[in-house]
């Protein structure tokens, strides 16, 4: 057997979900104590119970929502459906949310909402530290430049686009307090990081729309338009910006 | 072809557990070890900690998923992130595993055993070398616990990590926990083992502990280092000499002191295994 075809056996055994007998005897040895099925099972334990931690590190709610067994269940489905593909096994949990939109047995609606929530606030964790810009450089622009300068982001802030309005559901698991039952309806929330504190805020559709305006990188009079169909639109922009400096999501104003 | 040994006393392994211990304080021991893949983000507080850890003490970066065994491709990515990191934080070493981890583009983060053959030992030896290049320096590979011995080997384990050693010039790190745990599992002698490691490559060692499950030990670092090993790390130190020693704990970590305490047991074994050769010197 090659190199090449032994690893793909012994991959294909320890990450399947049973171990053939024979097929374990052809590739490794057996001794009476430990058959080799069962070596290889060691294997198959280990690679099964490190990918589901480390969805818990990145999941604590949704790992308190499910309990121990059903989250073991969730995490191993996941694993056959979405195998790591990067060194970082902290990128494991990437599709998670995606997957419990279509997931059978996920019992509440809203557990997709929450995967995404904890997904955006794992990423904004680990991003590098930018900016930040305050109101003086918006001030700094003048009215003559301020339509046509645009935001530069942070890398730490996400917006999270949900169906379910789960951040009181978060705030409830991170209290212990009973969860509470799913909100549908479409909503938006921010998550950012503030020293290495991560957080999160709903935010209302305007300023949704106007945040993403600033994420795709358009000018701001181009953000500031989420809220034209206000009779404050102008004052909506600005209270909306400035909060926006004032809690360090933007690192530069061009 | 050489491997020059750099002794840089006894260290622990740097876990999110001691972050705001050491973020009080240089941490009580010589040197720290940090797991690479937990540093290789772009920001955040476990980077803000390793280069605080930085300027207090040296840091070795240890790494779990350079898969240097596999038949996939080397990733570049993680080729350039390691190095990256490397720069900014100038390691005393980097070092990695004598294993694969990753097979079709997956990975499945664990550290799993290579067949001793000649075609496993031409491979892993290639791919040191152009990783060495990328880096600019030598690395280490670490011998793994293994649970599994692949069919028709064709060398003992010490002799395919001796043999890599060589034609790729690179060093050694000695895990004298994973010795012990693979020689019960596939029934050979450590000292065998020890008396087959090159000692001028050997260039850092692991101490740890493991789990007896009855008709196996498994590789757990989840307890102290048990007299078995203690003993074991005798007789590797009376065949290699001094070297740079840590203690891994990974689950169930104690607290920092407490490592510091097992870290200095093993410079007080170093001091006293060696102190009779030392005197033997003219």
């Amino acid at each position: 057997m090659t190199l090449a075809e032994t690893q793909a056996l012994f991959h294909a055994l320890a990450t399947g979900e049973e171990i053939g007998a024979a097929e374990a005897e052809r590739l490794v040895l057996s001794t009476p104590e430990l058959p080799a099925a069962e070596r290889i099972g060691i294997y198959a334990g280990m690679y099964a119970s490190r990918l589901v931690d480390a969805l818990r590190a990145d999941f604590p709610k949704l790992a308190a929502l499910l309990g121990e067994e059903r989250f073991r269940v969730l995490g191993e489905a996941y694993a056959r459906a979405h195998p790591s593909a990067a060194p970082d096994i902290g990128r494991f949990g990437r599709h998670l949310a995606g997957y419990l939109r279509a997931y059978p047995a996920r019992g509440r609606p809203d557990l997709s909402d929450l995967a995404a929530l904890e997904w955006a606030r794992s990423e904004a964790f680990f991003e590098a530290p930018a900016g930040p810009a305050g109101r003086e450089d918006l001030a700094a622009l003048g009215a003559e430049r301020f339509a046509a300068a645009r935001l530069r982001l942070v890398p730490a802030l996400r917006l999270v686009r949900l169906e379910h309005g789960v951040v009181p559901l978060w705030r409830a698991l991170e209290d212990g307090a009973p969860p509470p039952p799913p909100v549908p309806g479409a909503s938006a929330a921010a998550v950012w990081r503030r020293g290495f504190d991560v957080l999160h805020a709903a935010i209302g559709p305007e300023e949704a729309l106007a945040l993403e305006a600033a994420l795709r990188g358009e000018a701001l009079g181009e953000i500031c338009g989420a809220f034209a169909g206000r009779e404050d639109a102008a004052e909506a922009a600005f209270a909306a910006l400035g909060s926006w400096l004032d809690e360090g999501w933007v690192a530069r104003v061009d | 072809m050489a491997f020059t040994r750099r002794h840089i006393g006894h260290g622990v392994g740097l876990r999110t557990v001691h972050f705001t211990d050491v973020l009080g304080g240089a941490p009580p021991v010589d040197w720290v070890e940090a797991v690479s893949e937990n540093f290789l983000s772009p920001g955040g507080r476990p980077l803000a900690v390793l280069e605080k850890v930085r300027r207090d003490v040296p840091v070795v970066l240890h790494g779990v998923s350079l898969s240097i065994g596999s038949t996939d491709p080397l990733s570049e990515q993680y080729l350039d992130d390691l190095a990256r990191l490397a720069d900014r934080i100038e390691p005393a070493w980097i070092s990695d595993h004598l294993c694969w981890g990753s097979h079709g583009g997956r990975y499945v983060h664990d550290l799993w055993p290579l067949p001793f053959t000649g075609e496993a030992l031409r491979h892993v030896a290639g791919r040191v070398k152009r990783v060495q290049e990328r880096l600019g320096r030598q690395i280490l590979l670490e011998n793994v616990s293994s649970y599994v011995a692949f069919r028709e080997p064709e060398m003992p384990e010490w002799e395919f990590l001796a043999e890599v050693a060589r034609q790729a010039d690179c060093g050694i790190l000695l895990d004298v926990n994973n010795v012990l745990v693979s020689a019960r599992n596939h029934g050979f002698d450590p000292l065998a083992y020890l008396d087959g490691v090159p000692a001028e490559r050997v260039g850092q060692i692991h101490l740890a502990g493991h789990s007896d499950r009855g008709r196996y030990l498994l590789d757990t670092h989840d307890a102290e280092v048990p007299t078995a090993v203690w003993d074991l790390y005798r007789e590797t130190l009376a065949r290699v000499g001094p070297v740079s020693t840590l203690v891994e704990w990974d689950d169930k970590i104690p607290s920092l002191s407490r490592l510091a305490a097992e870290s200095a047991r093993a410079a007080a074994i170093e001091a006293e295994t060696l102190a009779p050769r030392r005197r033997a010197l003219p």
